[in-house]
């Protein structure tokens, strides 16, 4: 098989098949990541409500198989003077909102559903910046070796020495004198007219609910920014070996330039650790993301972390509010890893520990 | 090259990134919208109030100049006064600082305690049960967002439960140790204090636990396949002896390296696991400087997390080195 100028071998697909069959942690994995994705790429589809739509009526209700008994006080007269009346009222879950609502009365089942897509986008749109980002140093870096790679690896030691998340909250909180600031509304181009909105119209769905969708784009900047040190230092590493390689010489005896043994040469063949590093990175980013909108330091109110925020207040009334979107960053970030595992054990690139937060 | 150039060598490299930390700091601020002046000055302040600001915080020079004399003041331990409270940065950042040291040590005890010997059984009894429910914990624990689980462990143990405090530093580690001494019983500040401390460190820990759990295990797997364990077996060495003598310690000097590298991890899991439980410490006040735009407190903290992740670094090299000496020669 052929992307690009890299090929991958039939005993690297041969090893990812052997890998999958014999680990059923790695088919729980695809099968989580296959899940997360059709619900974010479907949203509109699946979710039983808009995620935005506010039911003040039907705020806090409990999620199916669970009863909440409420406080409620009111005033009456009582022979003839006013008094506060405190009642227990027995609050029963309902089928239109299978994991509840949440102080808003919002659906949480359709928050989460929604949610995923913010992750997911924020997640691989980070890695994919962090990889050109970081990539580019480290090949350069390893490539060339000598003053050049001493200046680009200290500029990569300064920058481990902001931790990710202090780095990021340092630089949306500065950039954006306002939280709106972080954030552009652009139309939802899935929904309106990618595959599912074609979809939509062949199997005659209603109309899907928010027809903007947010995209955080100054938080997936930030995320890419703060993450590129990871790669920087594979790709340095990879570059360094390959380089020496008998390929690499003969190329360069043939008189190839700089940028072509690099790009035809070394890249194709240091892709393998890039790779499942890039697969743990979505994991880690997603992770950083919902940090980021926990703290209020992102740009949409639409994500998981934002939801746990919000939830916290309710803790001692409604619990359901903050378990939801936590479970779902869970099993999101469990199945990637998972993923990451697999590609790992059947590649073998040979690298050790992760990108953390 | 012998240990002592080395570490001269390393110990240059370290002043290069701090110098590169503080660098980049100052930077921030010249890149981001919106201008010192306005934090310090009031709303209506007139022209001239304005430019007296300016002049007293150096604004008016060329920035050059600037720069060259924030790394003066630098030198001389100044990082300038905060622009909220007109308190010495430098004063309220080490203020700050013990209370998240104490939770990122907690954190750690709490990781190494439970994680090293979890990674050992989870090794040396691949594929039995005891390996299956130690890497489904790892898997977890590396993958739920520890400000979730902090919420989630106050949700269990303090409001249904009620044996732990939602939120707050209750003591602390001097006063602990103060309260020996001191009018107030000493076993109550204790149990105050740890208590306080018990779930944020376990909310902070857990992720780490996790992590130095799969590198152990993983590790250890690696080590044993190794040629001289089966010459220590041969030779009749116990196995408790082969494993905790020869096995392990192999294997932790690659995981040390890794922690060091993480170590940018556990100060940004400190931060937020601070804003979970209300932990007066640097996390908290970096977001409250961010937030108020206080310039030097801002500065300051980044700098004193940059310089602490750069020499923990140059320990962690230095023990790799001594333990490793082939090291030296790369």
């Amino acid at each position: 098989m052929k992307i690009g100028p890299i090929s991958i071998s039939p005993r690297t697909i041969r090893n990812l098949r052997k890998e999958f069959r014999s680990s059923g942690l790695a088919r729980i994995g695809v099968v989580l990541v296959v899940v997360i994705v059709l619900a974010a790429a479907f949203a509109p589809m699946i979710a039983p409500h808009n995620p935005r739509t506010q039911n003040l009526d039907r705020a806090q209700l409990p999620p199916l198989g669970f009863t909440d008994t409420e406080q409620r006080t009111s005033t009456e007269m009582v022979n003839g003077s006013v008094q506060t009346v405190t009642e227990n009222v027995t609050v029963n879950a309902t089928a239109q909102h299978p994991l509840g609502t949440n102080s808003l009365g919002q659906d949480i089942l359709s928050r989460a559903i929604y949610g995923a897509r913010t992750s997911l986008l924020v997640g691989l749109f980070g890695t994919v910046l962090a990889a050109l980002l970081g990539v580019t140093v480290g090949l350069t870096a390893g490539y060339y070796r000598g003053r050049i790679d001493d200046a680009l690896m200290r500029t990569a030691d300064v920058s481990l020495a902001f931790p990710s998340l202090v780095l990021a909250i340092a630089l949306i909180g500065l950039f954006s004198r306002f939280q709106a600031d972080v954030a552009i509304a652009i139309t939802d181009p899935l929904v309106t007219t990618g595959v599912a909105g074609s979809f939509r119209d062949a199997v005659g769905l209603p109309t899907p609910m928010p027809e903007t969708f947010v995209l955080p784009t100054v938080v997936i900047l930030v995320v890419g920014f703060v993450n590129w040190v990871w790669f920087a230092r594979i790709a340095r590493g990879e570059a360094l070996s390959v380089r020496e390689e008998e390929y690499v010489k003969a190329a360069r005896a043939l008189g190839a330039s700089d940028v072509r043994i690099v790009f035809r040469h070394v890249l194709p063949n240091s892709i393998t650790p890039i790779l499942v590093l890039a697969t743990i990175q979505v994991a880690a980013i997603i992770l950083l993301e919902s940090a980021l909108s926990f703290l209020g330091f992102s740009g949409t109110t639409l994500s998981w972390g934002f939801d746990i925020a919000q939830g916290r207040d309710y803790l001692s009334s409604s619990w359901w509010i903050a378990t939801v979107p936590g479970i779902a960053i869970v099993l999101s970030v469990i199945g990637i890893n998972l993923v990451g595992d697999w590609l790992r054990d059947a590649l073998d690139p040979g690298i050790e520990g992760e990108g953390g937060m | 090259m012998g240990y002592g150039r080395f570490l001269l060598k390393r110990g240059v490299q370290g002043v290069g990134v701090v110098w590169g930390v503080v660098t980049v700091v100052f930077i921030l601020r010249f890149i981001t919208p919106g201008s010192p002046i306005d934090t310090v000055a009031p709303l209506d302040a007139s022209q001239e109030t304005r430019q007296r600001i300016a002049e007293d915080l150096g604004l008016d020079q060329p920035l050059y100049v600037q720069y060259l004399d924030y790394l003066w003041e630098l030198l001389q331990g100044n990082m300038g006064y905060s622009y909220i409270s007109s308190i010495p940065a430098s004063v309220q950042v080490f203020q700050k600082l013990p209370a998240t040291l104490e939770l990122a040590v907690a954190a750690s005890v709490v990781a190494v305690v439970i994680s090293i010997p979890l990674g050992v059984i989870s090794a040396t009894r691949r594929h039995q049960p005891a390996d299956y429910a130690a890497t489904s914990f790892s898997l977890l624990g590396i993958s739920t967002p520890n400000f979730w689980l902090g919420i989630m462990l106050v949700l269990v143990f303090a409001v249904e439960l009620n044996v732990f405090p939602t939120s707050g530093r209750a003591y602390g580690f001097m006063q602990s140790l103060a309260a020996i001494t001191g009018p107030e019983p000493f076993f109550t500040v204790v149990t105050a204090w740890l208590a306080s401390l018990f779930l944020p460190a376990i909310t902070l820990g857990t992720y780490f636990t996790a992590l130095i759990t799969r590198l152990v295990r993983s590790g250890m797997l690696d080590e044993l396949s190794e040629g001289y364990v089966r010459a220590t077996r041969a030779k009749g060495l116990p196995e408790t002896l082969v494993r905790y003598k020869h096995v392990l310690r192999n294997t932790l000097v690659p995981v040390v390296t890794v922690l060091g590298l993480q170590l940018g991890t556990l100060i940004g899991g400190a931060v937020i696991t601070e804003a979970v439980f209300a932990w007066p410490g640097l996390g908290t006040e970096i977001i409250r400087a961010i937030n108020a735009r206080d310039w030097p407190i801002l500065q300051g903290s980044l700098i004193v997390i940059g310089t602490g992740f750069v020499l923990l670094n140059i320990v962690v090299d230095a023990l790799y080195a001594y333990l490793d000496p082939r090291v030296i020669a790369e």
